[in-house]
């Protein structure tokens, strides 16, 4: 449960990230040029020892997100804040001494996992980037970060090619933690994983978090380990926040149709005899994102059962009058003109 | 039930690490059946030779040794025949201690062979989808005149005018908006769930009796995943169409599956109805099957925020196979009466019920 | 079992399955692999003997020495192993001397395109941007200039040095070097190989240095060093045949070679089949050595 009382370790105000479609030299003749929103305006906050959920569907952002945090990419615009400190504009080496506060979690099992390194060098690296400490030590230290991710110390020997994949994402989580960052953007840990392996990462997480008093971003397209690992959950769609607030609101009484959407695909998938109260009509545009002619006011429209239930109302296309995220009670945010249950 | 329409008997396809000089036990003795009008579900784990057994039975492996033994019994209303007909003459085994040591293969005659038994099989006969559909399709021939070029490959329509009706009635079928204008998108321009159902619609457009859906969903954005196995819920209906379905996602699955079986270790280890077999609370049960249903979490999980129930250890790798049970170092139910069985010796697939089969050493007697 | 020549047979080793890296040398690697890599070494070693022999003079024959008595005499006579010359001169020691052409030049040549091209390569592929755009210019622009004719151009505005010769191959070299740096670090990149070690907190040098160049370019640099050599001598021989390599009395197999030639018709074939023997023999090693590499060292295992 989100601990009211603790401080807020990561906050990010009004966040953007335009991708240019101009490349090369001769892109001034490219006529269709101009940028694409990959993050439009993003805003929300992660308190200590809390886990934040962010979920969508491929292309929606959620990666954008994450990179742009830990500042892998520079934001065309907003700010982030870390532990109350504006790192917008750190340089690369006023950044160093703050990555090992925040650490990400890649989706790829390799990265970060040097096939020519044996895990005893990885480790090694790891603990030695930010102080300076004794091999003695180092080897301490290693056997407890095994420990910490639950692998066999006969493993330090081994190369990543040998590794399986679950071993491989431990060995990826014990490398950040060598660290000792307090927060962790995990940007879909488990979706290269086996099932029964995923549950195991999943329970390694959470414990990891019990223990050491870990933050995390946890982005995700599996919205049931989203639901399970997360205190509050914000959806994107194409670049921008459409519903954020607790997770039981957010899953169990979403007031944006997208996100009532997304959580009853769920539901269908399981059951045999779907019950649908909203039969979400296909259109042409289903499942296409197309950032080239972005729909004006809300995003969503084109897709919008809602929309299209109450006769295609001119606010949701107006241009001037793009949905913001406004507070429906209890801190369940919603950026939608018509939301559900109301 | 009448005569199976794919009946796959002790099918072993192996290959050959070359650095460890031993072989993969991809799949190591998978008997299953397919029904007439049946689907049938197949859930595992990467490696445990579930997408293996679906490239068997189309007769597309590459590599060594391959194909090394079994038979796939196929009987639709127009065909009749083994898929493995005469293949062992061309592979010779050496085995010792119950398992394989030496394959000898003829492999150009044993391809040869292959290619004449499956000769208007593939495609005609038993279609195909896989996971990632728009790698599958030809970027730069429209999803049209794809589905035109399979419909007159296949179903004997000659006349390029009516093939391309039949391509649109098609693409309508799987529900694709504006058929008649999608028939000139490329792959490029169309979203990955459009790609699958155009893929659908080709695997489908020459009225197979046997559709192999390898993973269709699996890559997929979850709200499209959805509407994909509602497709196939309905082309099922429809058409009456017989599948075999593989998958690592449960809830595909469930919701589309007759039967189930259970992979795991290149070997069936459960076999039986789905309703009883992917049923959390039914008895007779693999621990295997068991663990992973319990694995997934699920909305009791959710609200109690309770831990999800790991299988411990990893998948294993088929190559270092255990001689008893390949599940024993991760199971987490066996009993002291029958653990030295399930060290030593590898279980047989045992009738728990009727229809359901378990290879466990807990259903033996 | 039907009778056929193409049976491949599978072995399964009994007992334990055994690691990789402990596997003796043959079952590693690939037979011929080894046979390339073993064949380059040795051409290897006889260069450095060569050049050893040279650079101190420990010839068997004076090179220079104009012998009038016995011009154009067959291999084995008077105590020419390999014969003389058009000018007597025993063509043994003109080829041993005749490293000396090849040896600095080219190691000088090999010189200016790794460091040129990792630097370029490594601009172009870590930093991207502005960088990549007009470095990938700039290796366009120097791959679709004649090779040949930049280095005639060099020698009239200069004059016919092999050091300049090689200074030109050298550049001329940048661009496969730099490509194939930014096309490596490119598909790390794309794995988050990069974005995850600055993630850590590495330093950038520390980044380039041991995770892009020492462990992952290491190969590729070696493969190229050895293609390099092989490639030096070969275009050396080239410009001698038109008379713009290392000109006389200094002997290089190209212009041994040339020279020879002429009188080659006459029946007097040793001249210039000796060095053309040694250039085919030597290149081959140099490009076998760089293709046995590659194989074991990226893995490519022909088995």
């Amino acid at each position: 449960m989100p601990q009211t009382k603790s401080k807020t370790i990561l906050e990010v105000h009004q966040l953007s990230k335009h991708f240019s479609r101009k490349r090369g030299v001769l892109s001034a003749f490219n006529r269709r040029g101009g940028t694409i929103p990959a993050v439009d305006n993003v805003s929300f906050y992660l308190r200590e020892n809390e886990t934040m959920g962010l979920v969508g569907e491929s292309g929606c952002g959620k990666t954008t997100v994450a990179r742009t945090i830990l500042r892998l990419t520079q934001p065309t615009s907003g700010r982030i804040e870390f532990d109350g400190r504006d790192i917008t504009h750190l340089s690369d080496s006023e950044l160093r001494p703050l990555r090992r506060d925040m650490q990400m979690i890649f989706q790829d099992l390799d990265a970060g996992l040097n096939p020519k390194m044996r895990v005893s060098d990885i480790l090694k690296e790891a603990i030695t980037v930010h102080e300076r400490v004794s091999d003695a030590e180092v080897e301490i230290k290693s056997r407890l970060l095994l420990d910490q991710v639950n692998l066999k110390y006969s493993k330090l020997g081994s190369y990543s090619s040998e590794l399986s994949g679950g071993e491989k994402r431990r060995v990826g989580i014990a490398r950040v933690l060598a660290v000792g960052a307090r927060l962790l953007v995990a940007d879909e840990p488990t979706s290269a994983l086996d099932v029964s392996i995923q549950a195991q990462v999943v329970n390694l997480l959470r414990d990891l978090q019990k223990q050491l008093g870990l933050s995390y971003l946890f982005i995700s397209h599996d919205l049931q380990v989203v639901e399970l690992m997360s205190h509050k959950v914000a959806v994107m769609y194409l670049g921008k926040i459409v519903e954020m607030g607790l997770t039981e609101r957010v899953s169990g009484a979403a007031r944006h149709p997208y996100t009532y959407i997304l959580w009853s695909s769920l539901v269908e998938k399981h059951n045999r005899e779907a019950t649908q109260p909203i039969r979400v009509e296909r259109r042409a545009t289903w499942g296409v994102f197309d950032f080239e002619r972005p729909a004006r006011g809300c995003r969503f429209a084109p897709r919008c059962p809602v929309y299209e239930k109450r006769g295609r109302p001119a606010e949701c296309t107006d241009p001037a009058n793009e949905p913001q995220l406004r507070d429906v009670g209890g801190g369940h945010q919603v950026a939608c003109h018509f939301p559900l249950g109301s | 039930m009448a005569q199976p329409l794919l009946k796959i008997e002790n099918l072993r396809t192996y290959f050959y690490a070359h650095s460890k000089q031993a072989f993969v036990r991809s799949v190591d003795g998978v008997s299953l059946e397919v029904g007439q009008r049946e689907t049938v579900g197949v859930v595992g784990e990467s490696g445990s030779g579930k997408s293996i057994t679906a490239m068997s039975v189309m007769g597309l492996i590459s590599g060594g040794p391959g194909v090394i033994g079994g038979s796939i019994h196929y009987a639709s209303d127009k065909v009749q025949k083994n898929l493995l007909e005469g293949l062992e003459n061309y592979v010779q085994l050496e085995e010792g201690n119950g398992r394989v040591l030496t394959v000898k293969k003829d492999e150009s005659g044993w391809q040869k062979a292959s290619e004449k038994l499956m000769a208007g099989m593939r495609g005609k006969e038993i279609a195909m989808i896989f996971q990632n559909p728009r790698a599958s399709l030809n970027p730069y021939i429209t999803v049209g005149e794809q589905i035109t070029e399979a419909v007159r490959l296949h179903s004997g329509i000659s006349a390029v005018k009516e093939a391309r009706e039949r391509a649109i009635h098609w693409l309508e079928r799987v529900k694709i908006d504006s058929p008649r204008l999608r028939y000139n998108s490329y792959p490029s321009g169309m979203s990955g769930g459009m790609c699958q159902r155009a893929m659908i619609a080709m695997a489908l457009s020459s009225e197979p009796s046997l559709l192999i859906a390898d993973e269709p969903t699996t890559g997929l954005d979850a709200t499209i995943q959805s509407k994909i196995v509602d497709l196939l819920q309905e082309l099922k209906n429809e058409t009456g169409i017989s599948t075999l379905l593989i998958s690592h996602d449960i809830s595909v699955i469930t919701r589309l599956s007759d039967r189930v079986a259970v992979l795991y270790g290149g070997a069936v280890v459960e076999y039986g109805p789905a309703s009883q077999l992917l049923d959390a609370q039914a008895g007779f049960k693999h621990p295997y099957t068991a663990a992973l249903l319990a694995s997934v979490p699920n909305q009791q999980k959710i609200r109690a925020r309770a831990n999800l129930q790991a299988i411990e250890g990893e998948v294993p790798d088929t190559i270092n196979t255990p001689p008893g049970c390949r599940f024993y170092a991760r199971c987490n139910q066996i009993t002291p009466e029958i653990r030295d069985k399930c060290a030593a010796i590898h279980p047989e697939l045992k009738d728990v019920a009727p229809g359901h089969q378990v290879r466990c050493w807990r259903f033996i007697n | 079992m039907r009778r056929s020549t193409r049976v491949k047979k599978y072995i399964q080793t009994s007992g334990e399955v055994s690691d990789f890296s402990k596997l003796p040398l043959h079952k590693k690697f690939s037979i011929p692999d080894l046979l390339y890599v073993g064949y380059g070494l040795l051409i290897v070693f006889l260069v450095l003997v060569s050049y050893v022999l040279g650079a101190f003079n420990l010839l068997p024959n004076d090179p220079q020495q104009i012998n009038m008595d016995m011009l154009m005499a067959p291999p084995g006579t008077g105590g020419h192993l390999l014969g003389t010359d058009f000018m007597g001169r025993d063509i043994q020691s003109r080829l041993i001397l005749g490293i000396q052409a090849y040896f600095l030049p080219g190691l000088l040549a090999i010189f200016i395109s790794l460091s040129i091209g990792i630097v370029l390569g490594v601009l172009a592929g870590y930093r991207g941007g502005y960088a990549e755009t007009v470095i990938t210019y700039f290796t366009n622009l120097v791959d679709s200039f004649p090779r040949l004719v930049l280095i005639l151009l060099v020698i009239a505005a200069f004059k016919p040095d092999i050091y300049y010769i090689m200074m030109v191959m050298g550049i001329t070299g940048v661009p496969a070097v730099a490509n194939a740096i930014a096309g490596k670090i490119r598909v790390l990149a794309q794995k988050n190989f990069i974005e995850a070690a600055i993630a850590l907190g590495l330093r950038t040098r520390v980044i380039i240095l041991k995770h892009i160049l020492w462990y992952n370019c290491r190969a590729l640099l070696i493969i190229q060093a050895t293609l390099g050599m092989g490639e030096a001598i070969l275009l050396e021989t080239s410009l001698s045949y038109l008379g713009f390599g290392v000109q006389e009395p200094t002997p290089s197999w190209g212009n041994m070679v040339q020279s020879g030639a002429n009188y080659f018709m006459q029946g007097n074939f040793w001249p210039s089949t000796a060095p053309a023997l040694a250039i085919l023999f030597t290149i081959l090693g140099f490009n076998l050595l760089g293709d046995g590499l590659n194989n074991m060292l990226e893995g490519k295992r022909s088995r």
